[in-house]
């Protein structure tokens, strides 16, 4: 039974948007999130594709993304009917390969071959691909914009790298250029550079007299493999920008949206509340928070938890004792019932406690979400770690409101 | 001197804390550092991240340490390395002034050209731990007896602990070459320098410490003898009482006070909580198996750090033997 749920605005997500990122904090569940969104566009019939960055192997296998080379793979056979995708529908997924993501702009934007193999031999290079800060989101974001002009998909739900600030999936790639950028070349390079000159008179006096003590000192010749990579990306810059502003106007635009995935405990809640500083701050179109991992009370509306009082806990206890040496079915002798009363009351208060805990720790999320008029999903913490596709409906019947089991 | 020795923590000159994000390497430093210095010692603490972590946990309220530092409870400093400022300390010491230094610093463009190279920010700061490790009184002995270091989050690929020998290995002689070889013998030496990683019992975290472990000890021979495995959910009940949600699900749903959570629901409470005690005490042993190392099982607290005395309760656990 796939009852539709509309009452939901999460629904809304995977009907209305081309785009979808989900940023957070590490470790919150993200990947599970964005895959669990992707799934639901694909049940209802839309072409989906998830773009993971990191995903535990097990989910990974389940998504089938584990060897690839960059490349979308869809989930297809009789997985698809256990998943509930119709005809029409279609769930892909990948896992971004970020060295392949920049090696390939650099063929796609470098001056012929033989520019392209130096920028690619180039140490300093080497390194941007993958120490660079900025450098994952930068090609995340790269990969969303081809994907999207590819038009293979109608949806594209974008898993982003674990980050402390909200805005560097925006921002690091804007941070990245600004060191490509061409007017950054002339201010550090010598009038002589005009001239094909390399050497240490490339650089205005003073950088240059600290860029050679640090390179006498480091016996790294770091001004010629730096020079070498201005010389070579400068032919690039215009390329890059271009695109860059691209990606930036779709992400920032109509069809795309912003979901902040967070968790319940306390550091992860203060990250998420840290984001939504900088999310704020940057007007970035946030539509929703999902608050996972959340441990919720069995049956309530709202999530709450019971109030014990000291007479109630007896009361339950006393009751729970009797019914249990009374059981018709399996009658418990008296002293074993009185242990697992103890235990039963116990429990009560205690998963009380944390369930109460995790709403005051997500108190302030929720008035946000509020007060912007963003959903506000609430995702139970499962018995099990989501690593296969059956977990990812049971999170996409939280998320999207649906009876569990259908 | 293994894990086993009373003083196999406390007796070493650096503890590198290590961990993907969100495991607790920070609190696991603080809490570590604070015990050695209650024990004592005369311990120095370093974090490295955007951002101070340690005063929060150690000192909440109180101004942040910066790259100077400060002492914050008898015996504990803690200071932020933060690796521009590490690089003029080491440039402002070979070009024999500040002057020139500070003002190039203060160059947007040099910056940028700093920010976006790869590299010297891993091997500056090792350098400096190592130059404070080195560091005397004025009595000739250590200036600290133990320095924590709450490294950053493990990623994809090279740590910062990779890197002085890939610079020993790829770069020609000089003073950064001799000081890279120097700190590389501090971090192979098994008896003055430690690794201790940091995981959560959880499927990713398990396989990633298992791949992190095998590394560390293989490819940069740093020693590592146990695993600290953080915020582990007690048993929900005692022993024997294991049978509770299956009994608590026989039972008719109006057994109860109607103001009291139904047999179901709180069946569904126990297994739920009997459910997550056995992952985390599953994935604690699968971490235990697949490093070969004995392990140090942390409590999850349910209200975070909030300050030293939190931070003192993890400490009596971390000093245990580990199991």
């Amino acid at each position: 039974m796939t009852g539709p749920n509309s009452a939901r605005p999460a629904s809304r997500l995977v009907t209305d948007r081309r785009i979808v990122v989900c940023v957070g904090t590490g470790g919150v569940g993200k990947t599970t999130i964005a895959a669990a969104i992707a799934l639901e566009a694909a049940r209802r019939g839309r072409r989906s594709l998830v773009l993971t960055i990191d995903p535990a192997r097990r989910l990974a296998d389940a998504l089938g993304v584990e060897s690839l080379g960059n490349e979308p793979r869809e989930v297809a056979g009789d997985r698809r009917e256990a998943l509930g995708i119709p005809e029409d529908g279609q769930l892909s997924a990948m896992m971004l390969d970020m060295k392949r993501t920049f090696d390939d702009l650099v063929h796609r934007f470098a001056d012929g071959p033989e520019a392209v193999e130096r920028i690619l031999e180039n140490r300093i290079y080497q390194h941007v691909s993958d120490a660079l800060a900025g450098s994952a989101e930068y090609a995340a974001m790269e990969k969303v914009y081809e994907m999207c002009q590819s038009g293979a998909y109608d949806l594209i739900v974008v898993d982003t790298p674990p980050s402390q600030h909200a805005l560097d999936f925006l921002e690091a790639p804007e941070r990245l250029l600004e060191f490509l950028d061409s007017r950054l070349v002339q201010v550090l390079l010598h009038p002589a550079f005009a001239a094909g000159r390399f050497g240490f008179r490339l650089f205005q006096r003073t950088t240059q007299r600290v860029l050679q003590i640090f390179e006498r000192v480091s016996g790294v010749s770091f001004l010629e493999d730096i020079s070498e990579f201005l010389l070579a990306f400068e032919g690039m810059s215009e390329g890059f920008r271009e695109r860059a502003t691209r990606v930036r106007t779709l992400l920032m635009g109509a069809d795309s949206a912003f979901v902040l995935v967070a968790a319940p405990s306390r550091e992860a809640a203060r990250g998420a509340r840290a984001f939504l500083d900088d999310l704020e701050r940057s007007k970035v179109p946030l539509v929703g928070i999902v608050a996972n991992r959340m441990r919720l009370w069995p049956g309530s509306e709202d999530g709450s938890a019971p109030q014990f009082s000291p007479d109630m806990l007896s009361a339950g206890r006393a009751a729970i004792e009797d019914a249990l040496i009374g059981s018709a079915n399996a009658p418990v002798a008296p002293a074993h019932a009185a242990t697992l009363a103890q235990a039963a009351a116990d429990v009560a208060t205690g998963y009380a406690s944390l369930v109460n805990l995790d709403l005051e720790n997500t108190q302030l999320l929720e008035q946000y979400a509020i007060r912007r008029g963003a959903f506000y999903q609430r995702i139970g913490e499962l018995h099990k770690d989501v690593h296969d596709l059956a977990g990812l409906r049971t999170v996409g019947a939280q998320l999207f409101g649906e009876e569990r089991g259908s | 001197m293994a894990a086993d020795q009373p003083d196999a923590l406390l007796g070493r000159r650096l503890v590198i804390v290590t961990g993907k994000g969100g495991t607790g390497k920070t609190t696991v430093a603080a809490s570590l550092a604070l015990s050695a210095s209650r024990a004592g010692r005369r311990v120095l603490v370093a974090e490295m991240a955007r951002g101070e972590h340690l005063v929060p946990v150690l000192a909440p309220g109180e101004a942040p340490v910066g790259y100077d530092g400060r002492e914050l409870h008898p015996g504990l400093w803690a200071m932020r390395i933060d690796p521009f400022a590490a690089l003029a300390e080491y440039l402002g010491l070979q070009l024999g002034g500040r002057v020139v230094v500070d003002r190039v610093f203060r160059n947007q463009a040099f910056r940028q050209l700093m920010t976006a190279s790869p590299g010297w920010r891993e091997l500056i700061t090792l350098g400096k731990i190592w130059h404070l490790e080195q560091m005397a009184g004025a009595d000739g002995s250590p200036l600290y007896d133990l320095i924590v270091v709450d490294a950053p989050a493990t990623g994809h690929g090279v740590t910062f602990l990779d890197v002085p020998r890939v610079v020993v290995s790829a770069v020609q002689a000089g003073p950064l070459r001799r000081h890279a070889g120097g700190v590389e013998d501090l971090i192979r030496d098994t008896s003055r320098t430690l690794l201790l990683p940091v995981a959560l019992a959880e499927e990713l975290p398990a396989r990633e410490t298992q791949e992190l472990v095998v590394r560390m000890r293989d490819d940069i021979g740093i020693a590592v003898d146990r695993v600290v495995v953080n915020a582990i959910m007690p048993a929900p009940f005692p022993e024997g009482c294991d049978d509770l949600p299956d009994r608590l699900r026989e039972l008719a749903d109006d057994a109860l006070p109607a103001s009291f959570p139904s047999p179901r629901v709180l069946a569904e409470c126990s297994s739920y909580l009997a459910a997550r005690h056995e992952l985390h005490s599953h994935y604690s042993d699968v971490i235990a198996e697949s490093t070969g190392l004995p392990r140090t099982a942390l409590p999850y607290l349910p209200e975070g750090i909030r300050g030293p005395d939190d931070l003192a309760r993890l400490g009596e656990a971390l000093l245990a033997e580990p199991v």
